[in-house]
């Protein structure tokens, strides 16, 4: 997912989190490499380092292959569980002592788990480097899971879930998703479900994590103010030592595609009505995902997008709207959300399918193609801003699609024409090809 | 609109910049507006931070929300540019530009490639300096205004601080709505926007910080051209407003929701007091991050919550030291006893060294890591120079922090946390 840029909304939905600088400026332009190294240690694992010098931090970032999709139905949530649990301690590090060892180094720590991977990040001063990559490999092979930590999550996991309903924006997208990729695994969720939170087991969990949590499945992210050379003895010590293993991955098929529009209404609560329509697009192994990145930014993604000033400005029938793109391994789906008045719900949807119709039929402005490939710069230059920023979009790339496309990323976006902005258009957007999800004002809603 | 070309005739005072603030240069047109540049060639960005000296506590409760319903009016369309035009120009450099009002301010926020830094800050300035203001813009913002207000109320977390900031407050300014209520944005009408605009968007109001990769000098000689010609207001609309009084208040709400909130506090000391600092130390230990007490204790040792943290954000006037829980309905009663528990126990027994230490560390690392980012540090430069704090305040505040003791954690817990408000949101 959002392996590629727009993806900002939809990242902060899918990814179902745990957790809640001095300037360094030089006087000469920075001499560190522009681009990333990366190296496959003798075990597996895969090892991604670069120089960052914009504050004294460094951001080690471990991500796992294995996500959502990797569960058998029986084992729904487990991914998601196992990264509330891995924090929880290991034989020499008790339940608490793991948070509090990092914060009280000035530090942060977060995890989030999504359809394609499992994430692991703590931020740290640099010069704490090697105690959060002693860290960070201690967790990776060796949590203990205490039954009275596993017992304490389920309550915890069990709010997360209440928390993503009472939010409108974050329930429509799931339901959107569970709708247009149903019953592929990327349309199951991810919290699990209340039946199988409750029944799960100390041993189901720790033959998970002994199954997916192995070298060849691991990437480590090291991003920050040291130099790549100083960086690899200090992993070949911590990650470079764990056991060799084979990766074991499940083999998961590409998600099909809908030939009919599926549809479903919500009652909620709420006094305004959301709006959720989504078609299915290109998986990130496709060419096709530049041009429908830029067709994703030319709909919705600012405030002089087609979808920002025909339905919101012009027509008047939605307070906020907004397109986006998450590209997956397995699929691709771009949603169009919005928030408005229940009386305007028909012709909305009408008004935002004609603007995919005009695209359809009479293409796209050179204007709007440059403004999205300007977009599209300006966001990855805001991700490379700080060093987590940077790592994750390295350790995002290596795990939903590949590192060496995403250095690419930028010159390739360059080059999609007019023409293949709208040949996307025609192959993906269709009248009677979409989901959609429509949260209805109700009473007794819930 | 007010702007006059008399830019020749100011003379521009450079004022050095302080110790601990080396990169950033700050200069103070003749009328009053300060501008900041912070350079930082890392990355190939740039952002700025338009601060000026109006948001709610200038605000009366039969206007709520108006310095908020102003600037959003403002940025949708200039003298010279409509609301199209201009979204089509910022989205040419590949930018942002949104604007929000805040209590002790309201802010102009941009970003952008750092190669149109230029034309950025030009933007920014036709948004600020000349808007429109245009009568059916300041109708649309109104409805889109209210729809922001339904949907805040249905949230339960934004509704119950809403609730806690007006308990707590009352009838200081801050404890009125950000955007206002259904009624008061009724109210307000094309003409008490433009009379607030005029009284409150004034030079010497203004602070104007930039961070990215560009050229100090540059940026200040565009700054001066585009702003130093600008008069002087003459508005007084600074008047002292008494502080909140401290009292006992427990407001018990119900809404539909699947969560229960629990928002208990006090009020805090303001950004420039001497407690500051301990009272953020003690907000760390009791709820800042995961090795806090409310949330290695309620949550991860008790099971009590999802969410908890403490909130003690920097403001001009008094602030509130806020312990926030959310949980399960069947939790909320011995959650709110936990909770009251955990401020007894900071009140009477003194916090390890170790756990001062943790407490610290987060703080400080927290701070770091929010100013990574141009963004927030154009943020933070111009917030402290509306304040009056000065560059070194940043300094101060880790020296501050560093001396801070558990005497001084217990000390204050007591001070500013005997007098409890209390929020309680039950679903329905």
């Amino acid at each position: 997912m959002f392996a590629l840029r727009p993806l900002v909304l939809i990242a902060a939905v899918f990814l179902t989190g745990c957790a809640a600088g001095n300037g360094g400026r030089s006087a000469t332009s920075p001499v560190a490499p522009a681009t990333p190294t990366r190296a496959v240690l003798d075990n597996g694992v895969v090892l991604i380092a670069r120089e960052h010098r914009a504050s004294d931090l460094v951001s080690l970032q471990l991500w796992l292959r294995v996500g959502g999709r990797d569960e058998m139905p029986a084992e729904l949530g487990l991914s998601h569980y196992l990264e509330h649990m891995l924090f929880k301690g290991t034989p020499t590090r008790p339940p608490g002592s793991i948070d509090y060892l990092i914060e009280g180094l000035g530090g942060q720590s977060n995890a989030f788990t999504s359809y394609d991977f499992t994430h692991f990040d703590v931020m740290l001063p640099v010069e704490h480097v090697r105690t959060g990559l002693e860290l960070l490999a201690d967790i990776a092979v060796n949590a203990s899971f205490p039954p009275e930590e596993i017992d304490r999550e389920r309550k915890v996991v069990f709010e997360e879930m209440s928390l993503v309903e009472d939010d409108p924006e974050k329930y429509l997208l799931r339901q959107v998703y569970e709708q247009a990729y149903r019953p592929h695994p990327y349309g199951r969720p991810i919290l699990g479900t209340p039946e199988l939170v409750r029944d799960l087991t100390r041993e189901r969990l720790a033959a998970y994590y002994g199954k997916h949590y192995v070298a060849p499945n691991m990437v480590i992210v090291v991003v920050g103010a040291l130099t790549t050379d100083e960086i690899r003895p200090l992993v070949d010590a911590t990650f470079g030592r764990l056991p060799k293993a084979t990766s074991g991955r499940p083999a998961v098929a590409g998600a099909s595609w809908p030939t009919t529009r599926r549809t479903a209404d919500v009652r909620r609560s709420e006094q305004q009505a959301y709006l959720g329509l989504a078609w299915r697009t290109a998986a990130t192994d496709s060419e096709d995902v530049f041009a429908v990145d830029l067709l994703t930014y030319i709909l919705g993604d600012s405030p002089s997008s087609r979808l920002n000033q025909i339905v919101r400005d012009r027509d008047r029938l939605v307070s906020t709207i907004e397109a986006a793109y998450g590209a997956w391994a397995k699929g691709g789906l771009v949603t169009v959300t919005s928030r408005l008045d229940a009386s305007n719900l028909d012709a909305a949807e009408r008004s935002i399918l004609e603007v995919i119709r005009r695209v359809r039929a009479d293409g796209v402005t050179e204007a709007e193609r440059q403004r999205a490939i300007v977009t599209a710069e300006s966001s990855y230059a805001f991700d490379i801003e700080t060093a987590d920023g940077l790592a994750k979009s390295y350790g995002q790339a290596e795990t939903t699609w590949e590192l060496a496309k995403e250095l690419r990323y930028l010159a390739r976006l360059r080059q999609v024409t007019a023409a293949e902005i709208v040949a996307a258009a025609r192959k993906y957007f269709g009248d009677d090809n979409y989901t959609r999800v429509r949260f209805v004002p109700g009473e007794g809603a819930r | 609109m007010i702007r006059v070309a008399i830019a020749l005739l100011l003379v521009v005072l450079a004022v050095p910049t302080s110790a601990g603030a080396a990169d950033v240069v700050r200069e103070r047109f003749d009328n009053g507006m300060v501008v900041l540049v912070r350079e930082n060639p890392l990355a190939p960005v740039v952002a700025l931070s338009l601060l000026v000296k109006s948001g709610v506590r200038w605000e009366k409760a039969d206007v709520a929300g108006i310095s908020n319903f102003l600037t959003a009016v403002m940025v949708k369309g200039t003298m010279k540019r409509g609301g199209a035009e201009m979204a089509e120009a910022i989205a040419a450099l590949g930018g942002k530009i949104t604007a929000s009002g805040d209590v002790d301010y309201s802010e102009i926020r941009a970003s952008a490639l750092a190669r149109y830094w230029r034309e950025m800050l030009v933007l920014t300035a036709e948004l600020a300096l000349d808007p429109k203001l245009a009568a059916d813009e300041v109708d649309r913002e109104r409805e889109l205004l209210v729809g922001r207000v339904q949907r805040r109320r249905d949230n339960a977390p934004s509704r119950a601080f809403d609730e806690f900031y007006r308990a707590l407050y009352s009838p200081h300014p801050y404890g009125l709505p950000t955007l206002g209520t259904p009624e008061t944005i009724a109210r307000i009408d094309r003409a008490a926007l433009v009379a607030r605009y005029r009284a409150f968007w004034q030079p010497e109001r203004m602070a104007l910080a930039v961070s990215g990769q560009v050229s100090a000098p540059e940026v200040i000689a565009e700054a001066r051209r585009l702003f130093a010609g600008l008069l002087r207001g003459n508005a007084s609309v600074d008047a002292p407003i008494p502080p909140p009084a401290v009292a006992v208040h427990r407001v018990v709400l119900e809404q539909p929701a699947q969560q229960a909130q629990i928002v208990v506090g006090g009020v805090a000391p303001a950004l420039d007091h001497p407690d500051h600092a301990a009272v953020k130390v003690l907000g760390s230990v009791l709820g800042g991050g995961m090795g806090g007490r409310l949330f290695a204790e309620l949550r991860d040792r008790r099971g009590l919550a999802y969410a908890a943290n403490t909130f003690y954000e920097p403001v001009r006037e008094p602030g509130a030291l806020i312990l926030y829980l959310g949980t399960a309905p069947e939790n909320v009663t011995a959650a709110e006893a936990a909770l009251v528990a955990e401020i007894q126990r900071v009140r009477t027994t003194l916090v390890s060294a170790e756990e001062l230490r943790r407490a610290k560390g987060y703080l400080l690392g927290a701070y770091e890591s929010d100013r990574r980012t141009n963004a927030r540090q154009a943020w933070y430069l111009a917030f402290y120079e509306l304040a009056g704090v000065g560059l070194d305040y940043p300094e101060r505040f880790r020296k501050a922090v560093a001396a801070v003791t558990a005497e001084d954690v217990r000390r204050v817990a007591n001070q500013y946390l005997s007098s409890l408000t209390a929020v309680v949101l039950r679903p329905r």
